[in-house]
């Protein structure tokens, strides 16, 4: 199975101090894996190095295929309407990536939704535009940036099952960047725990809910085994 | 009352000018957050053009399009060295935009000389109720009208537009949905540069044209846009039209004195309120 | 020992200089002084002021109609700066709640505005000017050489330098700096970031005041059209060409602007060139300058000679 991720002792340093030092992190082709992490553990740094958006200072990323990315706060185009907020997600594509029927037909709450300026949507809908318009550039890997943060656990249900959905129809890749572990280990089948810029356990999702130091540190300290 | 009338649309005449030197502004500011001090020189600078290309020989038409196209052309050359470098803060391309609008100065003194300009537009007298006025400002606004339909459909229908407009509404998605958003910055400024340069091509005929025109022309420019906050060319042209208007009734009612002040206070004061509705400004 | 050596060099820098040069030294001298305001400004209130030539203006405006109605030049001239500072505290009370671009522009509408009712207003001469300034003068002595004129300037640099020195040192000064990194933070622990604001916004108009009051005993004629808006840029230049928020900075870059257009102008008033070479010249030297500055030598001057100097001696 070919990764469509593949980090190599990632390195970044911000003015001196190291965001990331030696992550390595693979996502396989149609897999989806989460990446679970507290506030500053670098995980957005993390993110702006599988964007291109910064250069590392050591190590490698390799991206097969195109990665799009449901950004954390989910970064609307708030003046636009919902409609020119997908289309554009298909700017890579030129003229003929502008076909929004396939995200209205996934998201049938969009459809009706269209006309509206993105701004004045409500955060479970905008998270769907947001994932709408990743999906537009028809990606081999979606990358998806804190995708429960901010929303009524109602909403994030619904998020999930849609995932779950796209997941299975589609073979598409997901690697889940998520605070909420419980939810992240639930939804994917593998993971990565990182702590202070190092990944500091991974494994298959099932091994990790049940590993001490993760139950204590991010599953709200329940430990199962002395 | 035939008086007023003229004045009135002598003046639209004017702000329309403004207000394509300022949806200029706009149209740059939208995008790359930087407030552009050369758009008067893109005016001045494909007004002394046209008038060379009359000289030459060319017809009107051709010749005022060639003015235009050199606006453009100035606006993205501006726009390299402004935003070309990768990190430059909108404060630095500000001060940058500053010093090309002075090298303007240089090249136009160079090729032109420091003597006002001006060539003919439409010939003659045309009377609006009962108003006798020159007839190039109908043609003023004749242009004026349409261009800025012609803007505001570009920036709501076309791909093009649409992703400007995206880069003006949130910039890290922009650049997350694959937008080259230093290429649209430069699209702006080169818009910004024909929007200047049309300025200069059409009001030169009723108003000559110096190489330090360019200060009234940014001023003004800058008191219409300011209006709509810098980001919304429809707000800049009502804000230029106004302007226009109210610097013509000064200085027709007023007997020709304090037409400059007008502008300039009522700038002061609209910026002096608005920042006073947003207590916390950011600094730019 | 810098501070000490500098000050040598610039006392006997008149009595050196060919006299046909000191006219040109006058004019840099005032420009220095009118830049390290400037620099102040822009480099620990982080304000860009385009109008700090009509603090000039003022200054020269009031020093020349006090002297032309027969008030002693010497009260003219420390009235000078005083009227000048009372205008920036008057403007800058509603102005300065501007910030960035908004202020730059304000700034640039108050000295057209200012430029537009001086050639309206009759009794200061109109665009024609005020004509008939007298010498300056202390009791009976008049100054009449250009030389007299040179140290008069370098006292007024001089003090500009110190206060400005004392300022930055002062507790208002670091109240300033962290201003300037975060305004929200220096307001939340107690810096009145405002009133600071505006007292260096005065001083500055104060400097500014001073030099223009020279100005005008120097030449004995004053019109609007000598105080234009690209004056005022000149001392954006020079501020940024030096380096902001140094002392050294202000002087450093008047010098290498003026000279350079000096030694440019010399270049463009050779028999055969253009009658319009000189202009041209100093226009493309104040861009590029500024240009090239701004991108590639952002701190200025004065402070990236230093940090090279510092480099290589380690």
């Amino acid at each position: 199975m070919t990764d469509v991720i593949e980090v190599t002792g990632l390195t970044v340093r911000y003015a001196g101090a190291t965001a990331l030092d030696g992550v390595d992190l693979r996502v396989g082709a149609g897999e989806m894996v989460a990446l679970v992490g507290a506030n500053g553990a670098g995980k957005s740094t993390l993110v702006k190095a599988l964007s291109g958006l910064l250069r590392p200072a050591g190590g490698t990323v390799v991206v097969r295929g195109r990665l799009a990315q449901v950004p954390e706060g989910r970064e609307m185009f708030g003046d636009l309407t919902v409609d020119d907020n997908l289309r554009l997600g298909g700017w890579r594509n030129g003229r003929h990536g502008r076909d929004t029927g396939p995200v209205y037909e996934l998201f049938p709450e969009l459809a009706v939704l269209r006309r509206r300026r993105a701004g004045s949507l409500s955060g479970g809908q905008q998270q769907m535009v947001a994932i709408g318009r990743a999906l537009m550039s028809r990606p081999e890997v979606l990358l998806i940036d804190e995708l429960s943060l901010g929303l009524a656990p109602m909403v994030v249900a619904m998020l999930v099952a849609h995932l779950r959905d796209l997941h299975a129809s589609r073979g598409l890749a997901v690697l889940l960047i998520e605070q909420n572990a419980r939810l992240a280990l639930e939804l994917c089948e593998r993971a990565y725990v990182l702590e202070s810029g190092r990944i500091a356990v991974h494994g298959r999702s099932a091994d990790l809910a049940r590993d001490p130091r993760v139950t204590a540190a991010y599953l709200g300290g329940h430990v199962a085994a002395p | 009352m035939s008086d007023l009338v003229g004045y009135v649309v002598t003046g639209l005449g004017i702000g329309a000018g403004f207000a394509l030197v300022a949806s200029g502004l706009v149209a740059i500011y939208r995008v790359t957050r930087v407030v552009n001090f050369a758009q008067g020189a893109f005016a001045v600078l494909a007004a002394m053009f046209t008038g060379t290309l009359l000289t030459a020989g060319l017809p009107h038409g051709v010749a005022e399009l060639g003015g235009v196209l050199l606006g453009a052309a100035a606006g993205l050359i501006v726009g390299v060295i402004a935003i070309g470098r990768p990190g430059t803060s909108p404060g630095t391309s500000l001060i940058v935009t500053l010093g090309l609008g002075v090298l303007a100065y240089a090249i136009e003194v160079l090729i032109w000389g420091d003597q006002p300009r001006s060539y003919p537009g439409v010939p003659g007298v045309a009377e609006v109720a009962g108003a006798r006025l020159q007839a190039h400002y109908l043609l003023i606004l004749a242009v004026t009208g349409p261009v800025f339909a012609g803007l505001s459909w570009f920036f709501l229908r076309t791909d093009l537009g649409k992703a400007l407009s995206a880069c003006a509404s949130n910039r890290y998605a922009a650049q997350i949905v694959g937008i080259d958003v230093r290429r649209m910055g430069l699209i702006a400024f080169g818009l910004g540069g024909a929007l200047g340069g049309l300025a200069g091509v059409l009001t030169t005929p009723v108003q000559q044209v110096t190489f330090d025109s360019d200060v009234a022309l940014i001023v003004n420019g800058f008191a219409a846009a300011v209006l709509g906050g810098l980001t919304r060319p429809v707000v800049a042209l009502a804000g230029g039209l106004l302007l226009g208007v109210a610097q013509t009734l000064v200085a027709g009612y007023g007997g020709g004195a304090y037409q400059v002040e007008v502008a300039l206070v009522l700038m002061l004061t609209v910026m002096i309120v608005q920042s006073a509705r947003t207590p916390i400004a950011v600094a730019a | 020992m810098k501070a000490a050596a500098g000050c040598a060099a610039a006392l006997a820098l008149p009595l050196l200089l060919p006299s046909r040069h000191l006219a040109t030294f006058v004019l840099l001298t005032l420009a220095a002084a009118v830049t390290v305001g400037v620099s102040l400004l822009m480099g620990y209130a982080g304000q860009v002021s385009l109008g700090q030539a009509s603090f000039y203006a003022i200054g020269a405006y009031a020093a020349g109609l006090l002297a032309v109605h027969g008030t002693p030049p010497l009260l003219g001239l420390l009235l000078a700066p005083v009227l000048a500072a009372a205008a920036a505290a008057l403007i800058g009370f509603p102005l300065l709640r501007l910030r960035g671009h908004h202020l730059a522009f304000a700034t640039l509408a108050v000295q057209l505005i200012l430029l537009s009712l001086l050639a309206q207003a009759s009794w200061a001469g109109g665009a024609i000017g005020l004509q008939g300034i007298p010498r300056f003068s202390i009791g009976g002595y008049s100054l009449t050489d250009d030389l007299g004129y040179a140290y008069l300037a370098l006292l007024v640099l001089g003090i500009a330098l110190l206060v400005s020195r004392n300022v930055v040192s002062s507790r208002a000064g670091r109240g300033l700096r962290a201003a300037a990194t975060s305004e929200i933070a220096a307001a939340a622990s107690g810096v009145p970031v405002g009133g600071y604001r505006l007292a260096v916004f005065a001083l500055s108009a104060a400097f500014a005041g001073l030099a223009g009051g020279v100005y005008a005993f120097f030449l004995g004629y004053l019109a609007p059209g000598s105080f234009p808006v690209l004056l005022s840029i000149e001392y954006v230049v020079m501020a940024v060409v030096g380096g902001l928020g140094t002392i050294a900075g202000p002087v450093v870059g008047a010098v290498l602007i003026v000279v350079l257009v000096q030694v440019l102008n010399t270049l463009g008033t050779q028999p055969g060139m253009p009658d319009y070479a000189p202009s041209v010249l100093s226009y493309a030297v104040y861009a590029l300058v500024l240009v090239v500055c701004v991108l590639y030598l952002p701190k200025g001057v004065v402070p990236s000679v230093s940090a090279a100097l510092h480099a290589r001696r380690r």
